[in-house]
């Protein structure tokens, strides 16, 4: 089976200002998103995220490299057919109700209309936009529009999709109710492609990522072997003693109403600072050890460039 | 039929710009107040009225194809609509077309109730219904669809001022390189006249499409000239569009 | 300020606003101040290339400087206004050419109030040369002649002319015979009298045909009797008695006589020859 896409090498430069500049954004991008995964893309801004994703979709054409879509290039229609996009900050014609925006999409893949219809208020069900089928898209808020631009990423009942911060703008509510929705894609076959830089999203449901750092690829593969298990600290808080009782064994935070809260670096200290705690009458209010987060090795990463 | 869509999908825009209202009532005022002008005049009072009303849904349309035109393409990469729609499986020049023809049926429409109205006025005048205007007209409408294709292929790559100037000067050079034809006769050069004659083959030559002349004054027009005028808009019209294509095919959107 | 009163105080300052703006208007519109009116249009370029100048609109361009030019020249108080009158003309027909009403229009203006008959031929001939189907110039241009001009001979050119265009109205061969009466070319005139008489289809026009016929030679015959006398004065140092006398002296052999057979009337005392009936009383 094919990779879903694979993309090969790819350099993109600008030209930009008035007096032409040449800006290299892409410099030499290569990775794969397999079939039937969750893929999550990320990067500081001015990364090349979106600028990767539009070559990915042929609105951009890159200088060098190649993008292959389940092993077609990426320009053919057919490859094309299997695509689903979202942009990212969205904005559709706002004249049109939600129901016939889709239904003008719908038209370019040459759906027939009784198709059309129930795909449209099962993608407007799904995207819990039903209510709002006949709403002028002028008189969406930008949490609506995300999510009828997601409808409108699935309208030809796409293999492949691609969404460029799916998440931004939207709720608490609204970004949980986006991740069930496409762990759901997964479960149905699709691929997905996403970018974020909300890392916590990323996180809870990728199974592989790429991270992009001006230019370059630094880091990819699964989530799980990218993410260490090993602590890095732990944070205690103790009540009932002075803060200079635990001098030396940790970073003093915070020494507030009694209670004192240290950033403990190895396990024999933490002991020591229980042991402490036990002989000195204190009491140990809270004990939690911190683990590498996809954050820590993403600010590294940058730091590092 | 997916250029039909997309041509249909900027027809429903279209008809929501508030230029378009703007200037067709400006032309219905004209066309009405040509029969105010009228009176002030000594001796034939209905040539006021067509003159006016010609020129004024010539003047008028060319307005509307341009201001429309150079909107058109521009505004779907400005508001960021194009990429949702490119990343479908379309071809480039399948968006093109469909916008083209979506605003040539637009000026259709307008054209035609403009012409219709008229229509009325000379009728009012004369209790006459001079159907031989309508040739003026639909020569108008054809120079209109020329200027359309020009409007669109500027909106693909400029912003709409500039793309206006462009538009407009390809319009006002149409309508002067009939100049030109009497300019090579006295050019002292024969390298000079071949130059000046190669240039007058390219330009366009909107007077092909200007009938107003024979129309008003009931002059005969040899029935080949039909063929041919539509026939070099059509043609000059599809190679314009074909440039529009060539432009935009490999264009980033960043 | 109270929160009231401000909308108020906007609405009446408004006001006061409005009414200053066009109590100024009115006292600046008073001042008198030099103007060349309607200077702009006669500023235009004119030649060949001013039509390419209207990018099409052509024929709208010359309706609105004609439409203009009427006001202007309606507007008795600029006293300089018929400088450009063959400018502003010219001009329009070579925007339009086929407009007819402003050769007309024009033609008129140069005879009846710029007192330029040459101008309004000029004008006319500009008309001719670019509509040769239009009769009524050359019709119009034959009547300038004649009336105002007194040249029959140029009156009867142009009536010709006239009589060449398809559709030209029949009664113009009569104006061009009477032109040639007037320019004494009494013996053509006859001829062409003779034919209309000959030609004419209804009673009226034969009629008009006899009394111009009688008048043509009432012309000829006093003309000649009026020679006879002044041979008489000349080999009898005095005028003759009668019309008999010439016949007495053989400087006639005969005494004609006049289109209906009556004799001419003489008096002796001046030695005029009269025609004895007045033609239009026949």
């Amino acid at each position: 089976m094919p990779d879903a896409i694979r993309i090969t090498n790819l350099r993109k430069s600008f030209k930009l200002g008035f007096i032409p500049r040449r800006k290299e954004i892409l410099k030499g991008i290569s990775f794969t998103v397999s079939e039937g995964e969750i893929f999550g893309y990320l990067g500081p801004n001015g990364a090349g995220k979106t600028t990767t994703i539009k070559t990915v979709l042929g609105l951009i054409f890159p200088d060098a490299g190649t993008v292959e879509i389940s092993g077609r290039s990426h320009l053919s229609p057919r490859a094309r057919e299997e695509l689903g996009f979202l942009p990212e900050n969205p904005y559709f014609y706002d004249y049109l109700t939600a129901h016939e925006f889709l239904a003008f999409y719908a038209d370019l893949f040459g759906l027939a209309r009784k198709v059309r219809d129930g795909r449209i208020a099962s993608l407007l069900k799904l995207v819990g936009l039903a209510p709002s089928a006949h709403l002028q898209l002028r008189k969406f808020s930008r949490g609506m529009l995300q999510r009828v631009g997601l409808a409108q990423a699935l309208i030809n009942d796409p293999r492949v999709v691609i969404l460029d911060e799916p998440l931004g703008g939207m709720d608490p509510l609204g970004r949980k109710e986006i991740r069930d929705i496409i762990v759901r894609f997964k479960e149905e076959g699709k691929t997905v492609l996403f970018t974020s830089h909300i890392l916590q999203d990323i996180e809870l449901i990728c199974d592989r990522v790429a991270m992009i750092v001006d230019g370059r690829i630094v880091s990819q593969g699964k989530l799980l072997d990218l993410v260490s298990e090993r602590v890095l600290f732990t944070e205690v808080t103790v009540a009932g003693l002075e803060a200079e009782a635990l001098a030396g064994l940790g970073e003093c935070l915070s020494a507030q109403g009694g209670r004192v809260l240290l950033r403990v670096f190895s396990e024999e200290n933490v002991e020591r600072v229980l042991r402490a705690a036990d002989e000195r009458g204190g009491r140990v209010v809270s004990l939690i050890p911190r683990t590498e987060t996809l954050e820590d090795i993403f600010v590294e990463k940058v730091r590092q460039t | 039929m997916k250029v039909g869509a997309i041509a249909l999908n900027t027809f429903k825009e279209a008809k929501r710009d508030r230029i378009l209202y703007l200037l067709f009532f400006f032309a219905a005022g004209a066309i009405i107040f040509a029969r105010i002008l009228a009176m002030l005049t000594v001796g034939d009072r209905l040539k006021i009225v067509k003159d006016v009303g010609l020129a004024a849904i010539s003047i008028f349309g060319i307005l509307m194809a341009i201001l429309m035109g150079t909107g058109l393409v521009y505004k779907e990469i400005d508001k960021k609509t194009i990429y949702t729609l490119l990343a479908k499986p379309i071809h480039r020049a399948q968006f093109l077309l469909g916008k083209f023809l979506g605003l040539v049926l637009t000026l259709f429409i307008m054209t035609g109730l403009m012409g219709l109205i008229f229509l009325g006025i000379v009728f009012a005048h004369s209790l006459r219904f001079e159907g031989r205007l309508l040739i003026a007209v639909l020569f108008i409408f054809l120079e209109l669809i020329l200027i359309t294709a020009v409007a669109i292929l500027f909106s693909s790559f400029s912003t709409p001022i500039l793309s206006s100037i462009f538009s407009l000067s390809f319009a006002l050079i149409g309508h002067l390189s009939w100049g030109l034809e009497t300019l090579i006769k006295k050019l002292p050069s024969p390298a000079a006249r071949a130059a000046a004659r190669g240039l007058y083959a390219i330009l366009p030559d909107l007077e092909n499409f200007n009938f107003r002349t024979e129309v008003v004054y009931g002059l005969p027009i040899p029935p080949a000239i039909y063929l041919h005028a539509t026939a070099y808009g059509l043609v000059y019209t599809a190679f314009i569009l074909g440039l529009a294509v060539l432009v935009f095919r490999r264009r980033d959107f960043i | 300020m109270r929160r009231g009163a401000a909308p108020i105080l906007l609405v009446l300052y408004l006001f006061a606003a409005a009414a200053g703006t066009m109590a100024l208007k009115v006292a600046t519109d008073r001042i008198p101040r030099a103007r060349v009116p309607g200077s702009s249009i006669i500023y235009l370029p004119s030649g060949k290339y001013l039509k390419v100048a209207t990018f099409g609109y052509n024929l709208l361009a010359a309706d609105l400087i004609y439409l203009w030019s009427i006001q202007y020249y309606s507007n008795y108080e600029i006293k300089d206004r018929f400088a450009y009158l063959e400018r502003i003309f010219t001009i329009i027909s070579e925007l339009d050419p086929r407009y007819t009403d402003p050769y007309e229009v024009g033609a008129l203006i140069a005879v009846a109030e710029a007192q330029d008959p040459e101008l309004a031929l000029k004008i006319l001939d500009m008309g001719l040369a670019k509509n040769p189907e239009q009769w009524v110039f050359p019709f119009e241009a034959g009547h300038i002649a004649q009336m105002t001009l007194k040249d029959f001979e140029r009156a009867q050119r142009y009536y010709e002319k006239c009589l060449a265009i398809p559709g030209a109205p029949v009664f113009v061969s009569r104006l061009r015979a009477n032109a040639m009466f007037k320019r004494g070319d009494l013996q053509t005139a006859w001829q062409t009298w003779l034919e209309i008489y000959d030609t004419a289809t209804d009673d009226e026009v034969r009629k008009v045909a006899s009394n111009h016929l009688y008048q043509v030679k009432a012309a000829i015959d006093s003309g000649d009797l009026a020679e006879a006398v002044k041979a008489f004065q000349t080999r009898y140092d005095r005028l003759p008695a009668s019309l008999e006398d010439l016949l007495r002296t053989g400087i006639r052999s005969a005494l004609p006589k006049d289109l209906d057979g009556q004799d001419y009337v003489y008096d002796p005392a001046t030695g005029a020859v009269k025609a004895p009936t007045i033609p239009w009383k026949r």
